[in-house]
C-alpha cells in the first residue's frame, strides 16, 4: 500500500526485495501481453463470422487493459482509493459512449421525443 | 522536482503526486472515450469513403496497413515493460539500470512516433486528409491527439533521464517521480490498446467489413 515517505528517505531491503518478486512479474507479463497481440492479428484473418470476432478481439483487449492497469501501474499493489478514481472515470467514459451509441440509435430524435 | 509539498502527508496516505496524475487519468480517460465514441458512431454513420484531391472515390477498407500498425503495437507494448522495469529499478536504487531502461523506452516512443508519421504521410498521399470526410476528421483527431501524448511523455522521460545525472533524482522522492512518469506512460499504452482494436482490427472483420459494404459516396 503506497504512503507518503520524506522524499529523501533511503530506500530498504523490504522494498528492495518486494520490487525484485514484482520483475518477474513483469516479464511474465509482457510476454502474455505479445502473444495476445500475436493471436489478435491472426485472428481477423481467420475465417470466422464477423460477430464471433468482434466479441474476441474486445475480451482480448479488455485483458490487456485490465493487466496493464493492475501490474504494470501498480494498481494491485497500490492504495484502494487509486483503483476507484480511476474507475469512476472510466466508468464515465463506457457511460459517455453508451449514452451516444442510444442516442445515435433513435432516428428522428427530435420528432420522436420532441414531437 | 521531490519538492517538500508532494510529501507532506495528508488524510489518504497517498503521495500526492500520484494522487493527483491518478486524477488526470481518469480525466484523460474520459476525453480519449469521448474521441473513440465519436470516431465509431461516425464510421458508423457514415460508411462511404471519401475523394481524394484529383476528384476520384476511395474507400476506406484496405487503406490500413496492418503490418505497420501491429509492429508500432508491439513497440509500444515493450516499452510499458522497459517502463516498469525503470520504475522498479528506480525504488531498488539501481540508477543505472533506470538509465538504460528509460532509454529503451525513449527510443520505442520515437519509434512509434516514427511509424505515426508514416501512416500519417502514406494516409495524406492516398488522398485522406482532416478536411475531406468525416473519417478523416474523427481519425487524425484520436490518433493525432494519441501521439501528441506519446510525444510529451517521450520529453517528459528525456527530461527525467537528464535529470538523473544532477543526483536529485534519488530516493523515495525520486522514486516517486519515476513512478508518476510511468503512470502516464503506461496509460497512454492502454490507450493505443484500445484505439488498435476498435480502429484498426475492427475493419479487417468479415468480407466486407462490420460497417457493412463499402458505398460509394452519395
Amino acid at each position: 500500500m503506497s504512503t507518503t515517505h520524506d522524499s529523501d528517505a533511503p530506500i530498504g531491503p523490504e522494498l528492495i526485495a518486494e520490487e525484485t518478486r514484482r520483475y518477474h512479474h513483469f516479464i511474465t507479463l509482457a510476454l502474455w501481453l505479445a502473444i495476445i497481440t500475436g493471436v489478435e492479428i491472426v485472428a481477423i484473418f481467420l475465417p470466422l463470422s464477423a460477430g464471433l470476432l468482434l466479441a474476441g478481439l474486445g475480451i482480448l483487449s479488455i485483458v490487456k487493459f485490465i493487466a496493464v492497469i493492475l501490474w504494470f501501474m501498480h494498481l494491485i499493489y497500490d492504495h484502494r482509493l487509486l483503483f476507484w478514481l480511476f474507475m469512476a472515470g472510466l466508468l464515465l467514459a463506457c457511460a459517455t459512449f453508451t449514452a451516444l451509441v442510444c442516442l445515435f440509435s433513435i432516428e428522428r430524435v427530435d420528432t420522436l421525443w420532441f414531437g | 522536482m521531490s519538492d517538500s509539498a508532494a510529501t507532506v502527508p495528508n488524510s489518504t496516505g497517498i503521495d500526492n503526486k500520484k494522487l493527483i496524475m491518478w486524477l488526470f487519468l481518469a480525466s484523460d480517460c474520459m476525453f480519449f472515450g469521448t474521441l473513440i465514441s465519436t470516431h465509431l458512431l461516425y464510421r458508423k454513420l457514415y460508411p462511404s469513403g471519401f475523394t481524394d484531391a484529383a476528384g476520384n472515390e476511395r474507400f476506406i477498407q484496405g487503406l490500413f496497413d496492418i503490418e505497420l500498425t501491429s509492429f508500432s503495437t508491439f513497440i509500444l507494448l515493450m516499452s510499458s515493460f522497459l517502463m516498469a522495469l525503470a520504475v522498479s529499478a528506480m525504488h531498488k536504487g539501481q540508477i543505472a539500470s533506470f538509465r538504460r531502461n528509460v532509454l529503451g523506452v525513449i527510443l520505442f516512443g520515437l519509434i512509434f512516433l516514427g511509424c505515426q508519421v508514416y501512416e500519417f504521410t502514406h494516409f495524406y498521399q492516398r488522398g485522406l486528409t482532416i478536411q475531406n470526410s468525416v473519417f478523416g476528421s474523427t481519425f487524425y483527431v484520436l490518433t493525432g491527439t494519441h501521439g501528441t501524448h506519446v510525444a510529451i511523455g517521450v520529453l517528459w522521460l528525456i527530461l527525467l533521464y537528464f535529470y538523473s545525472f544532477t543526483g536529485r533524482l534519488r530516493g523515495h522522492g525520486g522514486a516517486t517521480d519515476v513512478e508518476v512518469a510511468g503512470l502516464y506512460w503506461h496509460f497512454v499504452d492502454i490507450v493505443w490498446i484500445l484505439i488498435f482494436t476498435v480502429v484498426y482490427l475492427i475493419e479487417y472483420l468479415g468480407p466486407n467489413g462490420i460497417w457493412g459494404p463499402a458505398l460509394p459516396l452519395s
